[in-house]
């Protein structure tokens, strides 16, 4: 009892301490003190971080005078940290970034710098993909610079599964309730699917939701349309799915397979799993991983294909229009120049182009299809052909959406695979969120 | 050297110390723990507090206060209820399975032997793996297409086990068990170790079986044991993020979201401090509430125990 | 009712030998419920360290291809290759740093606080902050790390291996001081009565009486602590940033790249920081067991 006065007076103090604590941050970023160096956060690992290391490599031995210093992160510590930087001001001075929703609440928090500018110089934004701009905008101000590849989301299956069930690739979804109970009466799964991770399940809602009812339900979303998920079409598109759960469509135990570990993508190079929606990147852990499955030819890979009767242009894609780095408006402007000098020199030189693409993605640079010789060309082509054919290339909803919409779509996505939740109380739990 | 005097009445708490000089020097001695408590842990704690009555989004660089809005979103989130839910089952499954499998062990391995100290090396290796690279290991074991199941060719362990809802929880609080009981059993090894062997001989005489002498006993001889490993189990059990979070990402569906997942998730994906903030101070209060029962239930036992004597 | 040795002299080392002839007449019958539970769960425990070992041996490329629970055909040890030359050391260094700077100080400053608490029994200050240990217990640290974050910055000590260690001090304190304290109220009153009457300063009795009686609680919380700290994964990665400060779970962290977690290399450099303190720990088991067995009794 006696505790509680004690415990009233200390927390009026600290209160103070905590708040002045929030308050006011000197400048944060760079801890170091000369001019023109700058700070750089992104992503660890494969096959990303040594292509990264280089373009910064290059960058300091032209400019010997500036200084760029990366950092790496694994992703969700990414996540984690960068928030954390961002709220106290430590941001570094380059902030790596999926763009979209993301960059977005940066952007409403003053965080990070305004690049309309810098891309004025239409000979400097006419090296990137016009369509990578889209989720760098907010508000017609370009906040970010298209980085690294462009990842659309394909239908990859395995060629030596569909050859021994004697059937040959989908032409329309019909093709796919076709094969479903074909695959899953050889003890096949027909699709697999990391549900765990939830997003790898949005990929399919994207899908589905685009060839059903066309890109404009989506695009509503966005703009923050009161309502907007009530189109009957979203209905038919969530009962498709639960139909799909329900004709065991997805491996035994989906809701538990994880895509950190690769595991979905182990489903399909295995032959334990004939087909597997995915983003582009996987080509590259099938090859790493797979053995002999993808030299040998094994995999196969198309663009979603149509659902009869639907809206949807069968040409759209989702995914990734590219990777985003901004420039924190906190930093000085020494750095802020050395950053912009990083834009505007290394990263569109033709060796970035050139690393990117012996990383085995599409780069967001322009003009790269000559560069697409060695093993992997013919999926980089048609990939490259997938994003620049695209009527609509459109951004994972995921990113596109504020942190805060994302989280509940992702949550309710999750259920809707349980069959948690049906699809009237989805959209209604989606209208909910709309413009938040 | 091993004889023993006859058991002494334990004393109260000891006596209120009289003299101030003593008192001040008692104070003292708490002030370094105390000020780095403090220091690191209460105001950061009222940092969160005072982050329950304001809106904040992680990154805007100042940070409003909008009253009790943050604990009505927080209190009002259809999740809350299935959030506590999941909480008290993880807390009370894992006490209920940890405490009597801890005793068992720990009574076990009190007996010195070689045998059993080879065991004991064994058990105590969970203990040194992180929850992270324990929830991979296990991820992958239960994996129903490349796990266990498949590695020993039998049907029967190819469950589902982390992708239904109820198998889910189950298969948490063994991995719980898993990595703690290490630790709880050799908190009982020590305390049956101190057990005075004149107890059991006299029993003996009696003609008490070893079922009997356990009951007579050995538990009754450990209570205070039995209350602090409690206290560490249940208000511990409060704060599992990792495991959870590496094994089940709170799902299936929602089926293994506890408070502290739930926190993360509002907190740092959905960017949603207030109420993030709001639901880590309600696991605070349920966390002191718990502790101060079981200090309670703690002092009865010492109460009776004193009547007895 | 705690037995009171008979003219205990504190600071007394106990005979192992002894104790063993004495638990060992204690259990004279077999304890076959004990026993066959005991192997079973030898076999529970032993299977995931198995599984870990043989993964660490494992090529990713085949480790999805092959039976999870055969050892590879061909041993390869390009996992610990990659663990070690990613600085493994280095990192392993720093967390024994880390560690070994945060649990004896505040197994040190917890055990004061602990017999304080104790002893002032009757002073409202000593309980107050007792009563604000105790509701430490359950302050998750993921729901304080932003404030951590703040003051750290504040104090200049962002990205320093100090940055780590002094959270970690002070979130080992409330359950160190709830153990420690629980065992200190069984210390007979006699005891501190007699060293009272021979003259005996608080912090005499604490270190010559309390201390040495307390010895199997400071080994259980010493465990505790060092274990939690060792694994920590969240302090080192909010309070530092360069890898020459990283510890050891953030360098198992940086195997799950972008797309995937390395399940191999995880598994190596899991097998690689536990290989080193279960041989401690099988070496100097014997003076761990006597410090949980020296209680009392002696």
């Amino acid at each position: 009892m006696k505790r509680r006065n004690f415990l009233t007076l200390s927390a009026g103090a600290a209160a103070g301490a905590a708040l002045a604590a929030c308050g006011n941050e000197g400048p944060g970023g760079s801890e170091s003190g000369g001019g023109g160096s700058a700070s750089y956060w992104s992503l660890s690992g494969e096959p990303g971080e040594p292509y990264r290391k280089a373009a910064i490599d290059r960058f300091n031995k032209a400019n010997p005078d500036s200084k760029i210093t990366p950092t790496f992160f694994q992703n969700d510590a990414y996540k984690q940290k960068i928030k954390t930087a961002l709220g106290a001001n430590q941001a570094p001075t380059l902030i790596w970034g999926w763009g979209g929703g993301g960059l977005k609440s940066y952007v409403e928090a003053g965080q990070v710098e305004d690049l309309t500018g810098l891309f004025g110089d239409a000979a400097l934004k006419g090296k990137l993909l016009p369509g990578s701009f889209g989720a760098a905008t907010v508000n017609g101000k370009i906040y970010a610079m298209p980085v690294e590849t462009v990842q659309p989301i394909v239908l990859y299956y395995n060629k030596k599964i569909f050859d021994q069930v004697g059937v040959s690739a989908p032409q329309t979804y019909g093709d796919i309730l076709d094969l479903i109970p074909k695959f899953n009466a050889k003890g096949i799964a027909p699709f697999s699917l990391a549900g765990q991770s939830r997003w790898t399940n949005m990929m399919w809602l994207e899908f589905m939701l685009d060839r059903n009812a066309g890109s404009e339900v989506f695009d509503n979303v966005f703009a923050g349309k009161p309502g907007s998920w009530s189109d009957p079409a979203v209905l038919d598109m969530l009962t498709k799915v639960q139909d799909l759960v329900k004709m065991n469509a997805f491996q035994k135990g989906f809701a538990s397979t994880a895509a950190d570990t690769n595991a979905d993508q182990a489903l399909l190079y295995t032959g334990k799993a004939a087909m597997m929606v995915h983003g582009s990147w996987s080509y590259g852990i099938q090859k790493a991983q797979g053995g002999k499955f993808v030299p040998d030819g094994g995999l196969g890979w198309m663009n979603f294909p149509p659902i009869d009767g639907g809206k949807g242009d069968p040409s759209n894609t989702v995914g990734n229009p590219g990777q985003y780095l901004s420039i924190s408006s906190k930093a000085t402007a020494a750095d802020k120049e050395t950053a912009k000098k990083f834009f505007s020199t290394t990263l569109v030189d033709e060796e970035e182009k050139a690393g990117w693409v012996k990383s085995g993605g599409v780069p967001v640079l322009a003009n790269s299809d000559s560069l697409y010789t060695g093993d992997d060309a013919q999926f980089q082509k048609d990939m490259s052909a997938i994003a620049a054919g695209a009527k609509t290339f459109a951004q994972s909803w995921d990113q596109a959406l504020s942190p805060t919409a994302a989280e509940v779509l992702l949550d309710n996505i999750a259920k809707l695979f349980q069959l948690q939740v049906s699809p009237q109380q989805w959209v209604d739990n989606m209208n909910g969120v709309i413009g938040k | 050297m091993t004889t023993l005097a006859p058991p002494v009445v334990r004393g109260q708490e000891p006596t209120r110390s009289r003299g101030g000089r003593s008192d001040s020097v008692l104070v003292w001695m708490v002030l370094p723990a105390f000020v780095m408590f403090v220091f690191f842990g209460i105001v950061p704690l009222l940092g969160v507090v005072l982050l329950s009555f304001a809106t904040w989004n992680g990154i805007t660089p100042t940070i409003e206060l909008t009253g009790l809005t943050s604990w009505k979103a927080a209190l009002t989130n259809p999740g809350l209820p299935n959030a506590l839910w999941v909480t008290f089952l993880i807390m009370a499954l894992s006490w209920l399975v940890q405490t009597p499998l801890s005793i068992l062990l720990g009574t076990f391995m009190a007996r010195q032997s070689r045998y059993r100290g080879f065991l004991a090396v064994f058990y105590f290796i969970p203990l040194l793996l992180s929850s992270a690279a324990i929830a991979i290991t296990y991820k992958s074991l239960l994996d129903p297409n490349f796990g266990l199941g498949a590695g020993l060719g039998i049907d029967a362990l190819n469950q589902d086990w982390l992708g239904q809802a109820n198998l889910a929880i189950a298969t948490l609080i063994f991995v719980v068990s898993w990595q703690f009981i290490p630790f709880h059993s050799l908190i009982y090894q020590g305390a049956v170790r101190q057990i005075p062997q004149s107890m059991y001989e006299a029993a003996q005489i009696d003609g008490a079986g070893r079922v009997r002498q356990f009951f007579n006993i050995t538990l009754p001889q450990i209570k205070y044991t039995i209350i602090t490993s409690s206290t560490l189990m249940v208000v511990g059990s409060l704060t599992f993020f990792d495991l959870i979070w590496v094994l089940t990402a709170g799902g299936p569906g929602d089926a293994t979201r506890a408070l502290a997942v739930q926190m993360y998730q509002l907190g740092f994906q959905a960017s949603l401090m207030g109420p993030a903030s709001a639901i880590a101070v309600i696991l605070v209060l349920v966390g002191i509430g718990l502790s101060l029962l079981l200090r309670r239930i703690g002092g009865r036992a010492d109460q009776s125990q004193m009547e007895g004597a | 009712m705690t037995p009171t040795p008979a003219g205990t002299r504190a600071g007394q080392v106990p005979e192992p030998a002894a104790a063993g002839t004495r638990a060992s007449r204690k259990f004279a019958e077999r304890n076959w419920v004990g026993g066959s539970f005991a192997w079973l769960w030898l076999i529970v425990v032993m299977v995931p360290l198995y599984w870990l070992v043989i993964t660490s041996f494992k090529t990713q490329a085949n480790y999805f291809v092959t039976n999870p629970l055969k050892p590879p055909s061909e041993f390869t040890f390009e996992n610990y290759q990659l663990v070690i030359e990613s600085d493994f050391v280095r990192y392993f260094m720093n967390s024994v740093v880390v560690t070994v700077g945060a649990v004896l100080p505040a197994t040190l400053i917890s055990f004061m606080a602990a017999y304080a608490v104790v002893r002032g029994a009757g002073n409202r200050f000593l309980q107050g902050v007792n009563g604000i240990f105790l509701m430490g217990l359950a302050i998750p640290l993921q729901a304080v790390v932003i404030p951590v974050y703040l003051i750290i910055i504040k104090m200049e000590l962002y990205n320093t291996l100090q940055a780590i260690i002094l959270p970690s001090i002070a979130f080992a304190i409330p359950l160190s001081v709830l153990v420690l304290a629980n065992f200190i109220r069984d210390v007979p009153k006699e005891l501190f009565e007699s060293m009272r009457m021979d003259g005996a300063t608080e912090w005499g009795t604490m270190w010559r009486l309390a201390f040495p009686l307390t010895r199997p609680a400071l080994v259980t919380v010493v465990i505790y602590n060092a274990v939690g700290i060792w694994n920590g994964y969240l302090l080192p990665l909010i309070l530092t940033q360069s890898p020459e400060k990283a510890t050891i779970p953030l360098a198992l962290a940086s195997f799950q790249t972008q797309f995937g977690v390395n399940v191999p290399a995880v598994a190596a450099s899991v097998t690689l920081t536990t290989v080193p303190i279960v041989l401690l720990y099988a070496i100097g088991r014997r003076q761990l067991v006597s410090g949980l067995t020296a209680g009392f009794s002696k």
